[in-house]
């Protein structure tokens, strides 16, 4: 176990350093003022990392603001639409994929899939562009633009707006909150169209395959309703080899929530990059390389635990490794 | 599972969702651009007006927006001497600062801020004078700095101001947007401080509105200045939130995420105005649209082919394909609705053969490839130069008259200009008061560089004199006699074939009244409304 552990904190930092190299290649890259040649290139990784790991990342050309500053607040603000987008599709896209898996090659089945793959096939910035223009087709009143409402002045605590609007709820009442739950629907609607059919899939394949086994079939025999099979023994089985899919979906999500952001203009972190860039300001791209793939790198570890102790078959495995 | 709970029923709850901008005390005005600074002294692009002039600001004098007269804003009177040489000004008492989390003013408002606030545009030794140059070449007016000779102060309340030569002008100075009056306390403060160059982005003055804060995103706050000398406002908070896209801008207006938007596109026009919650508010500005031609270069060194240009262009089909109903044609460089526009003044008419006919009859050289200059950028009154550059393209091929169309960068435009090498340029011109003067002299003036409007590279003796004659002159009739006069050569000669005049077109909810738009200083809020939405 303590083994296991070692070995996954091993392959953070291995893959951390390379993450930083390519950091720091790129503030070198963009601090042109310096000449390389006159100092050595270990020493001046050295600084740098002794700067990052001091939260001396730099200040913004755009706000005077540290590019840590900006890219935590910009990147909670990103994470919150993964979330609410993850939620969503969660919600929609399990049940809908438990029924695909049940009734396999069915009709039902089959409109699901044809669904799921329509999903997948749309650009998610088309698809976007496509929400934008609904109030002006159908008297639709959601929100288009921003993350909030410029009318309520939030106090920044946390970072995640859902959570400072609930917290300024002495200002504002609930209305703040009800205003960036407003602004967050559409994007997440965008997000979760690519998200819920990647759920749907994962769910379906992984339903069919313990819908196979012979428990099941056993299960069967014993004269059980489909119902209580699946609630007593598929979904136990099934639902846990998704967690490790869907890890490797994080990063696509983060990229596609980016793009979309740009479209609804929601200020994370894919508007600040976006506007950072055109400002020149490309010590910003290095501050996004370590928060955004650092995140990334974090969480697939606590997945990795994470699932470690909710499952016993990877338990087994580690294991068996020894 | 708690979290989901809520989740699915805010999903749910989203369908009675109450518009953001009920509210009623903040309104959100969603214009196209940010402004640049604000301070309308050093900023003279609409968005920059719109955010400042009535908001933060007063001017001595204003016109009233019914009667086009000029009323007292911070003065309440002026005398004009006997020999039309000084105007004495007296000026309201009991007048505040803004009072913010930058600045406590500890005075009421005086001459002595009046004197600070346009010696800054006029005396070059000023403190202030070169702060926060370089926001453009035209960086203060120029009529204003000729006419001015010395600003006295009297008493506290009481000013002088002595005019080089009789000119009529002043008031209509004094009511623009560049004459607004700042705080010198606030100026000696920032002084003080060792921080002049927030004079211009941390504004005071003496507005309805404080300014309170305005962030990256383009997103700007106004608050209610209590102590406002005025009426008092009836919408608390107004709120600049800047959204580039037309097509975003409109969505917002119907989402209830603008109250009002600035400069919808014209082909969005037709639907708005079929939409019952949406009103459109349009205004004829003293902008033009024209196609100048470059007189100091062959062939257009000759009228008749100057003229035989301007025949080969459908003005009609270009104000239809591009402006919709958002514009209107014109035949002069003045707005219709100005003192001195000359209403005899005939179309141009369109007809390609008879062009094509004076210019072989010129023997103009068909091998010759005519070059059209246009900026890469659009302005805010035009949304598409390429769009009427092509269209003029084609109706030149039509005669056989070979063109290339040149999209060039603000810099490289500029160089281009400057070294003559050119035939044609689109461009459009904004008046900044409401004088011929002030559109006039810029286009045909010989003193005026390319730069500064003259982009035909026109100088004639006889404009000219006719020019300077008239701003000196204070009869009335006379002058307009002379701008109708200068209207004729202008058709005569073809220096310029005006294309229209862009309307200032806002859309806004149906429950917003009472604000209005000036076409040379721009939106104001001052007597805004807003009832509830539904």
């Amino acid at each position: 176990m303590l083994n296991y552990l070692f070995r996954r904190l091993n392959l953070l930092l291995i893959t951390a350093l390379i993450l930083s190299i390519i950091a720091f290649i790129i503030s070198l890259w963009s601090n042109q003022a310096r000449t390389v040649q006159d100092v050595n290139v270990f020493i001046l990784y050295l600084d740098y990392m002794g700067n990052i790991l001091q939260g001396q990342w730099g200040i913004s050309l755009i706000n005077q603001k540290s590019h840590m500053q900006n890219g935590l607040i910009a990147f909670s603000s990103t994470l919150e639409l993964c979330l609410v987008a993850l939620l969503t599709s969660v919600i929609i896209g399990i049940p809908l994929g438990i029924f695909s898996g049940i009734y396999r090659n069915g009709i039902l089945d089959y409109t699901i899939m044809s669904i799921a793959l329509i999903g997948l096939a749309l650009p998610a910035f088309w698809l976007a562009i496509m929400l934008i223009m609904l109030p002006i087709t159908f008297d639709m009143g959601l929100p288009v633009d921003g993350n909030i409402s410029p009318i309520y002045d939030i106090p920044m605590i946390t970072g995640f707006q859902l959570i400072d609007s609930l917290l300024a709820s002495d200002l504002y009442n609930l209305a703040a909150f009800v205003d960036r739950l407003t602004h967050l629907i559409l994007p997440s609607v965008v997000l979760s169209f690519f998200l819920t059919s990647e759920i749907i899939r994962l769910t379906r394949y992984s339903i069919s395959q313990v819908m196979k086994s012979n428990y099941i079939k056993a299960a069967n025999t014993k004269g059980l309703t489909v119902i209580q099979i699946v609630f007593r023994h598929v979904l136990k089985n099934a639902l846990p080899p998704i967690i490790p899919q869907l890890r490797l979906q994080l990063n696509t999500i983060i990229s596609i929530a980016m793009t979309v952001e740009i479209v609804f203009d929601a200020q994370g972190s894919g508007v600040w990059l976006l506007t950072s860039i055109k400002a020149g300001d490309y010590l910003a791209l290095s501050a996004a390389v370590i928060i955004i793939s650092g995140f990334i790198l974090l969480s697939s570890i606590v997945i990795d635990i994470l699932q470690m102790f909710i499952s016993p078959t990877t338990r087994k495995m580690l294991y068996a490794d020894k | 599972m708690r979290f989901i709970l809520i989740f699915t029923t805010a999903l749910i709850l989203s369908g009675c969702y109450q518009s953001e901008s009920s509210l009623k005390d903040s309104l959100i005005y969603c214009p196209e651009s940010k402004a640049l600074s604000f301070n309308p002294q050093i900023s003279h692009d609409i968005s920059s007006l719109d955010a400042t002039t009535h908001q933060l600001y007063n001017r001595l004098v204003k016109r009233d927006p019914t009667t086009h007269n000029y009323v007292p804003d911070l003065a309440t009177g002026w005398l004009l001497s006997a020999d039309k040489l000084s105007y004495t000004f007296f000026l309201r008492q009991n007048v505040n600062f803004h009072q913010t989390d930058y600045f406590t003013p500890t005075r009421h408002f005086k001459a002595d801020d009046v004197i600070f606030s346009l010696q800054r545009m006029l005396d070059q030794a000023h403190p202030f004078h070169s702060v926060n140059h370089g926001m453009g070449y035209y960086f203060f007016n120029h009529p204003f700095t000729n006419l001015i000779k010395d600003i006295v102060k009297i008493d506290d309340y009481t000013i002088k101001f002595i005019l080089k030569k009789p000119d009529i002008t002043l008031l209509d100075n004094l009511a623009a947007h560049y004459s607004v009056i700042l705080s010198q306390e606030y100026a000696q403060q920032l002084i003080a401080h060792g921080e002049p160059d927030k004079i211009d982005f941390y504004p005071i003055g003496t507005g309805p509105y404080k300014f309170k804060s305005s962030n990256d995103a383009g997103i700007t706050h106004y608050l209610n200045h209590a102590k406002f000398w005025g009426d008092k406002v009836s919408v608390n908070n107004i709120i600049f939130d800047v959204t580039e896209n037309n097509t975003k801008r409109y969505a917002k207006l119907l989402t209830g995420e603008c109250d009002i938007i600035a400069n919808p596109a014209p082909s969005q026009l037709k639907q708005m105005s079929e939409k019952a919650n949406i009103l459109l508010s349009s205004e004829p500005t003293a902008n033009i649209l024209l196609w100048a031609f470059n007189s100091n270069k062959i062939p257009f060194t000759e009228k008749k082919i100057r003229q035989a240009f301007s025949k080969a262009v459908d003005q009609n089909n270009l104000l239809e394909a591009v402006f919709y109903q958002s514009a209107t044609a014109t035949s002069t460089l003045l707005n219709h609705q100005s003192w001195a526009y000359n209403r005899r003044s005939t179309d141009i008419p369109y007809k390609p053969q008879e062009a094509l006919s004076t210019l072989q009859e010129m023997g103009y050289d068909f091998n010759k490839k005519i070059t059209i200059l246009t900026p890469v950028k659009n302005s805010l009154f035009n949304h598409s130069f390429h769009k009427i550059a092509e269209l003029i393209q084609a109706n030149l091929l039509k005669i056989g008259v070979e063109s290339e169309i040149l999209f060039l960068t603000q810099t490289e435009l500029e160089k281009r200009l400057l070294s003559g090498k050119y035939d044609t340029y689109l461009t459009a011109v904004n008046g900044k008061i409401n004088d011929p003067d002030s559109i006039f002299r810029p286009l045909l003036s010989c003193d005026s560089t390319v730069l500064e409007g003259n982009s035909s590279q026109w100088c004639s003796k006889e404009v000219q004199s006719l020019l300077n004659l008239t701003l000196s002159e204070s009869n009335f009739t006379t002058r307009i006699k002379n701008y109708y006069k200068l209207q004729e050569i202008i058709q005569e000669e073809r220096i310029y074939f005006p294309i229209a005049h862009v309307l200032r077109m806002d859309a806004f909810k149906i429950n917003i009244s009472g604000f209005w738009v000036d076409p040379f200083t721009g939106i104001n809020f001052q007597h805004v409304k807003k009832t509830e939405a539904h």
